[in-house]
């Protein structure tokens, strides 16, 4: 839980700083009276941590890479954060292979993502799964780059 | 002696083709058919003539009657159509003289006649070898708006009698088209003519398969939220669905039953069960590691080829029911799926992904043996599909842009886009319907 808390205090900074450079930059005139920097003191609410993200596949697997290992571990943070919420993992494919197959696969990554999750702590009982095999793919193009983006677990909120 | 020479010539001719005859042509006992096609034989060479008919209505009739046939007769790849040489009839009496069918290399001769009775077309179609001995003569009647129908029940019949085979006429094929924006399954002639759309789930409705006996449709749709597997029956319309979590995907029928196998997940592993008609689960049918999908049965129903996992990338297996013994059918390739058993239940189709990331129909023998591969340098071919009678296959291909559905010969022969629609068509399923 601490470790969430941490997560959450850096992720709030972050965005903080960017949002006062953006500021001044577009305030030149102003010089006087710096803002006083804002406290350290965690916000009361709601918490708030880094978003869900999706993760990524290689062809025809539906084992974890590391990467998406980091990013499993980002969205449990967020479940445990949003504790009333569901989250549903979408398996998608891309377009090269057979329709029928990639719908078992895509199924089977979704799976992959939901045991990744759970393994870290997600409660299962709030993670539902559905494959889209190739029906739904994020990015329409038929090359390596856009391949890459349709092989993954989409999480969506619920 | 100018006509002397001529029947001279003809009854050299005459002699020639019955010396020849007996090579080709084989008598079945009862005369109802002769097999004239050995295998791997060349096209059946028939002089299709016009349909003779008295001007006026019976006139439009024969013109359309003659596009049908000839259309039917075309499609099947199975004949090489010649017109009726110009002396076929005796300039005096009007008398067929079917000697001058062998002078343009004909083989068989079809024609005849179309007359009203009552208002309703009759044609009356005749057939013969290129010695005048009958091998079919035969009415067809109906309204007028069965003209077409009359003309592919000749074509039908003239294929049964050449052949000894079931024909495609008749049948039906079904497929998925997103060309309302959503994938809804359609069904259309074997010809591609007379397209009805069968579902509006407004979803994904993917991988139609009709019942053997032509009275269910198995499809996977999702309706619901995700991809459950739905069976209607069509002479009801009462429709039925599995309801099990996780995917219910790609069913295919068992002969000589009213169930059909299906992928379900709702236990793990993605495995094949039997499903029942009425949408209970019979039994499970697989159980190994990783995903078993895409079955397809043999036509007596005692085996069931299918895609699996289990030993690394996907495969296709055989399964013995009876017994649950499974063996590995496919070791060229890395990627094989969408097996397709043929009616004549010693050949498996199937689609291959090859290294330069093309998808190719192959055919092999169900022993192993015989690997052929029909579709060659055109983008992605895939889910090919037996006609029913074994003489044709349907699949689709991106050969010319988007994703359209083809035909072609059962040796790879012949292949020609099957029907022209908006959108894209794919996972045609070649159907016998009642």
């Amino acid at each position: 839980m601490t470790s969430i808390k941490k997560i959450t205090s850096r992720a709030l900074f972050v965005p903080a700083v960017l949002l006062l450079g953006a500021c001044c930059c577009s305030k030149p005139v102003k010089t006087a009276t710096p803002p006083p920097t804002p406290p350290s003191a965690p916000p009361a609410q709601p918490i708030a941590v880094q978003p869900l993200g999706d993760i990524f596949f290689d062809f025809d697997r539906s084992n974890l890479t590391p990467e998406a290992e980091a990013q499993l571990k980002t969205n449990a943070a967020w479940m445990v954060a949003n504790s009333a919420k569901s989250v549903v993992i979408e398996g998608h494919c891309d377009e090269r292979g057979t329709s029928e197959y990639n719908m078992a696969l895509g199924e089977r990554r979704a799976e992959s993502a939901k045991g990744g999750m759970a393994s870290i702590g997600a409660n299962p009982e709030r993670m539902s799964t559905v494959s889209y095999g190739e029906e739904k793919p994020f990015d329409p193009g038929h090359d390596e780059a856009a391949w890459a983006k349709n092989r993954r677990a989409h999480f969506v909120e619920k | 002696m100018r006509s002397t020479r001529s029947s001279f010539a003809a009854l050299c001719l005459t002699l020639m083709v019955m010396l020849l005859l007996p090579m080709t042509l084989r008598a079945e006992g009862t005369g109802e058919y002769i097999a004239i096609r050995k295998e791997g034989a060349s096209r059946i060479a028939i002089v299709l003539d016009n349909t003779a008919a008295k001007g006026g209505k019976q006139s439009e009739w024969a013109k359309s009657l003659d596009a049908t046939i000839k259309e039917g007769l075309d499609f099947t790849g199975l004949f090489n159509l010649l017109p009726a040489p110009l002396n076929i009839r005796n300039a005096q009496n009007g008398a067929l003289d079917l000697a001058t069918i062998a002078s343009v290399g004909g083989d068989i001769y079809a024609g005849g006649s179309v007359t009203k009775n009552s208002g309703k077309p009759v044609l009356e179609m005749y057939v013969s070898d290129a010695s005048g001995k009958e091998l079919l003569a035969r009415a067809y009647t109906g309204t007028e708006l069965q003209l077409r129908d009359m003309g592919l029940r000749f074509c039908a019949d003239l294929v049964e009698l050449l052949t000894g085979k079931r024909s495609v006429f008749g049948t039906k094929i079904v497929f998925v088209s997103n060309r309302t924006g959503f994938k809804e399954i359609y069904m259309c002639d074997f010809d591609g003519q007379n397209t009805v759309q069968l579902t509006n789930s407004r979803s994904i409705s993917l991988t139609p398969s009709v019942s053997p006996d032509g009275n269910y449709l198995a499809w996977t749709d999702y309706t619901s939220g995700r991809p459950d597997l739905y069976i209607k029956n069509l002479a009801t319309g009462q429709k039925v669905s599995v309801n099990k979590h996780g995917v219910s995907i790609s069913p295919a029928w068992r002969p000589g039953t009213n169930t059909c196998a299906t992928t379900l997940s709702y236990q793990g592993d993605q495995d094949l069960y039997l499903i029942r008609s009425d949408g209970s689960v019979e039994r499970r049918l697989t159980n190994g590691g990783g995903i078993d999908v895409s079955p397809s049965f043999s036509p007596d129903g005692s085996k069931m080829a299918f895609v699996s996992t289990r030993q690394g990338g996907p495969q296709i297996f055989i399964q013995d029911i009876g017994s649950g013994q499974t063996r590995r059918l496919t070791y060229s390739g890395t990627y094989n799926t969408q097996p397709s058993w043929s009616p004549s239940g010693n050949k498996i189709l199937y689609s291959s992904m090859q290294k330069n990331g093309e998808i190719n129909i192959f055919m092999i023998d169900v022993d192993g043996a015989g690997l052929l591969q029909l579709t060659n340098d055109s983008r992605n071919n895939e889910y090919p599909s037996w006609s029913p009678d074994g003489s044709m296959i349907v699949f689709s291909s991106t050969r010319d842009g988007r994703r359209k559905l083809y035909v072609m010969n059962a040796d790879g022969s012949n292949q020609r886009p099957l029907l022209k629609m908006e959108g894209e068509q794919q996972q045609p399923s070649w159907s016998v319907t009642k």
